[in-house]
């Protein structure tokens, strides 16, 4: 994820004493005479966000929003230190990572919420009223249509695989992918591929070490690249950033796989600590509300659990009838991903097939 | 008495809801122990079960203990929706591979090395119940006891636990309450007799001093010998005193008779005018005497026939005509118009000839000393329903304001003329035991009306 440059610096900005980062705050103003300030710790891009945020202060124009944003896993050890000396961090934590969130709901970081909004939200997407999702976001594939031929274009994580292997010298070093190392999202994805299928991910994960796959640590990095045809093909780009990459760079074109497709929520937690608690409630009311989640199906995510897939995407008619649709539950098992030595292993043997048996130019972002 | 003494029922009603009430309390207990213990059980399972996957997925890789946690033992332990979950594995050195480094074990310190244990503690400020499940490794360069800890928090037990309670309560309290409502109905069925007995006693009519017979259960047989016992006692003693107001009338009646025969027989020649004014008072006295004398023993026979005699149909024309015949003194005043009237159908009653006619002399004679001036007469007539003897004189009569106490025995207003007052009371006694009445018609032009009044007699068919 893009830390976006902040260009709005308001003469009220109170200084923020303990963040030494300030360019990765974007400060909304309220409309009218402010009567709140709301502080959101986020590591969703501030353009997907931006629509919503608009929305929420339309109907409470008395409300400013700070809007910081960080790595997934910056903030997972931001917000873990946060609740441990139990210092507020924001108003509410918006992460994709949600195995992080779970975990620091786990840790009693989490203040529970309920209304009517909430009882709305699927069982899934929803543990001990703590930790909500609130997106829909399928990981899907991406590619350029004037490096890859339509007769080649994969539709499912085997034909990806046999693509790279039967391929391997045109897409050497033309496939990019999540460096899980670094991205928290990546290595959720990675971990549940895994889960899902070992045999199918372990040849997927052999052809890409073999075709040189790159790693990045962002969704924006790998889908700009493919935009401009230095890389082919993007494997496990969540659907929202890719849909909204497609809408600006026409060769960008989207598959969400057909054998099955995981489906990450993105995750929203009230911290414990939060100085306005009542106001991350009332913001995470409003991500949860119809109003909310039609916003976010035209403006920002583009995808829903409910209604079809956005135009011009390769896939199934209904991600959900389909029967494909793999939704990463928000429960306790997400506490198996975070484990620490399950982590390490996992990046450990990763990175052992991926980075090792490759071109030793690149090891690392 | 101020305080009224409870009713059985509300005793019963108390005592019961008490046992009830007691009875629920402890039921309720004992179902949430139960409850606690069986959550705890269920729970413990998944608890065990999780650990146990966890140490099972344990390993030496490389001379290294390696940690493969599994999703799965995470997803058993999240069949438990909302409770948190805190693991930590530790080496056979005692460090910390993975996990919450600071979750405690109380029996690793107690050296115990049971391959499972469970028990309750609090972490992170919440109680939550640990599992220790122990690995035993073998390999050359990891050799000995590893541990897997799990913890879990109480929200899943607490609330199976209260969910199996509050439907075992509400299970008691609705047995509780049938229980209590089957109880006061059977309370109030078996206290029926008693409220039988009791108007049974109190509809009785008191001179009947037979022998109640109301069935009620065994348990009241006790109640109803006593109250029989205590009739047949005071039975004995109104026997005993009637029999002693015959037995002195008849006593007295002899030698009353002599006294009367000897006053006629002295003879009033010899007397002076004061003398024989003294004379006519003593015969006066005598006679009325003696009249007094005969109504006792007439009431006495009367009452005793009223008790032995079997009621028979008989004619009222034919005792009435017969005490009509009696009644009138051979030496009553030939000045006087007397009158007997009677139908000829000659309307049967169920009676006794005896006392009627009794009854019917005695008021005939009332009439002839108090009433008649010029004139008496005597009717027997009938409707549908009863039958009736009416006495009728032109004398004043007797006021409605003194019908009642006309009937008293004793108590007439015309004491000073020598009434002894038992005749009314006589009839009255007697058509009362025939189930008729003794009534009085007021004055009009005509006269003063007596009527007994007697139900008629509906067996007779021709």
């Amino acid at each position: 994820m893009i830390r976006l440059c902040i260009t709005v610096f308001a003469l009220l900005s109170f200084a923020s004493q303990a963040m030494a980062v300030e360019d990765n705050r974007t400060q909304f103003p309220a409309l009218q005479l402010e009567t709140g300030r709301l502080t959101i710790y986020s590591t969703t891009d501030l353009a997907a966000m931006k629509p919503l945020i608009d929305e929420f202060q339309k109907s409470s124009p008395g409300i400013a929003i700070d809007y910081i944003e960080y790595l997934t896993n910056e903030l997972h050890a931001l917000a873990n230190e946060a609740c441990r000396k139990d210092q507020p961090l924001g108003d509410l934590l918006l992460s994709s990572s949600v195995d992080q969130l779970l975990k620091l709901a786990n840790d009693g970081c989490a203040a529970s919420h309920t209304s009517p909004e909430t009882a709305g939200v699927a069982d899934w997407a929803n543990w001990r009223d703590e930790v909500f999702g609130f997106t829909y976001e399928p990981a899907v594939f991406v590619y350029n249509t004037r490096k890859v031929p339509p007769a080649e274009v994969p539709r499912t994580h085997v034909e990806l695989a046999d693509l790279l292997r039967e391929r391997l010298d045109y897409y050497r070093g033309r496939v990019g992918t999540y460096d899980i190392r670094l991205s928290g999202i990546g290595y959720l994805l990675a971990f549940y591929d895994a889960r899902q299928t070992n045999t199918v991910f372990g040849r997927l994960l052999e052809s890409m070490a073999r075709a040189s796959a790159v790693a990045r640590c962002c969704t924006g990095e790998i889908l700009e690249e493919v935009a401009s045809g230095r890389l082919y093909i993007g494997y496990n780009m969540l659907g929202s950033y890719a849909y909204d990459a497609a809408r600006k760079h026409p060769d960008l074109r989207i598959v969400v796989p057909r054998d099955y497709t995981l489906v990450l929520s993105r995750g929203a937690l009230v911290p414990k600590s939060a100085v306005r608690g009542d106001l991350g409630a009332q913001f995470l009311d409003f991500l949860l509300s119809e109003r909310g989640q039609e916003i976010a199906r035209s403006n920002a995510f583009y995808f829903s659990e409910t209604g079809g897939l956005p135009p011009d995407v390769d896939g199934p008619q209904n991600l959900k009838e389909s029967g494909i649709a793999q939704p990463i539950r928000i429960g306790p098992a997400l506490l198996a991903v975070q484990d620490r030595a399950q982590r390490q292993r996992f990046i450990e043997d990763w990175s052992r097939s991926l980075i090792e048996l490759n071109s030793p130019e690149w090891t690392r972002e | 008495m101020t305080r009224r003494e409870p009713s059985l029922f509300a005793r019963l009603a108390r005592r019961i809801s008490l046992v009830l009430g007691i009875g629920a309390a402890l039921l309720v207990s004992a179902a949430w122990y139960y409850a606690e213990t069986a959550a705890d059980k269920a729970y413990d399972r998944l608890l065990v079960g999780a650990a146990l996957q966890m140490a099972e997925s344990l390993s030496v890789e490389n001379g290294a203990l390696s940690v493969r946690l599994p999703t799965s033992a995470f997803e058993l332990l999240g069949l438990a929706e909302r409770d948190r979950i805190f693991y930590r594995v530790i080496d056979t050195q005692g460090k910390t591979v993975t996990g919450y480094d600071d979750l405690q074990s109380p029996e690793l310190t107690a050296g115990n090395r049971d391959a499972l244990s469970i028990t309750e503690g609090v972490y992170k400020g919440e109680e939550v119940r640990i599992a220790r499940a122990t690995r035993v490794l073998a390999d050359p360069s990891v050799a000995g006891h590893a541990y897997v800890i799990v913890a879990q928090t109480n929200e899943a037990r607490s609330a199976l636990t209260r969910e199996l309670t509050l439907r075992a309560t509400i299970l008691v309290l609705v047995m509780s309450l049938l229980a209590f409502g089957g109880a006061m109905l059977a309370i109030r069925y078996a206290l029926q007799p008693v409220e039988r007995l009791g108007a049974a006693v109190r509809r009785r009519d008191p001179h009947d001093l037979t022998p109640v017979s109301v069935d009620v259960p065994r348990e009241l047989d006790p109640f109803v010998g006593s109250i029989n016992h205590f009739m047949g006692r005071l039975n004995e003693r109104v026997d005993l005193l009637q029999r002693f107001i015959a037995d002195a009338a008849h006593q007295i009646r002899t030698p009353l008779t002599a006294l009367s025969a000897q006053i006629d027989l002295l003879g009033q020649d010899k007397l002076d005018k004061a003398g024989r004014q003294h004379f006519e008072r003593v015969q006066q006295r005598t006679g009325e005497l003696a009249r007094l004398t005969n109504q006792l023993l007439s009431h006495a026979m009367v009452i005793h026939r009223a008790d032995s005699i079997q009621l028979e149909p008989i004619s009222l024309v034919d005792v009435a005509r017969r005490a009509y015949r009696a009644a009138i003194p051979i030496t009553v005043d030939p000045d006087i118009v007397i009158s007997f009237e009677a139908p000829d159908d000659r309307p049967f009653v169920l009676g006794d000839a005896v006392s009627l006619r009794e009854a019917i002399v005695n008021v005939i004679d009332n009439a002839l000393r108090h009433g008649t001036d010029q004139r008496l007469e005597v009717r027997v007539r009938s409707d549908a329903i009863d039958a009736y003897v009416e006495v009728e004189d032109d004398g004043p009569g007797i006021p409605p304001e003194g019908w009642e106490k006309a009937t008293q025995r004793f108590a007439t207003s015309k004491s000073h003329e020598g009434s002894s007052g038992l005749g009314f009371a006589i009839a009255q006694e007697v058509v009362n035991a025939h189930g008729g009445t003794l009534g009085f018609r007021a004055r009009n032009e005509r006269g003063f009306t007596v009527i007994l009044t007697l139900p008629l007699y509906k067996g007779l068919a021709k």
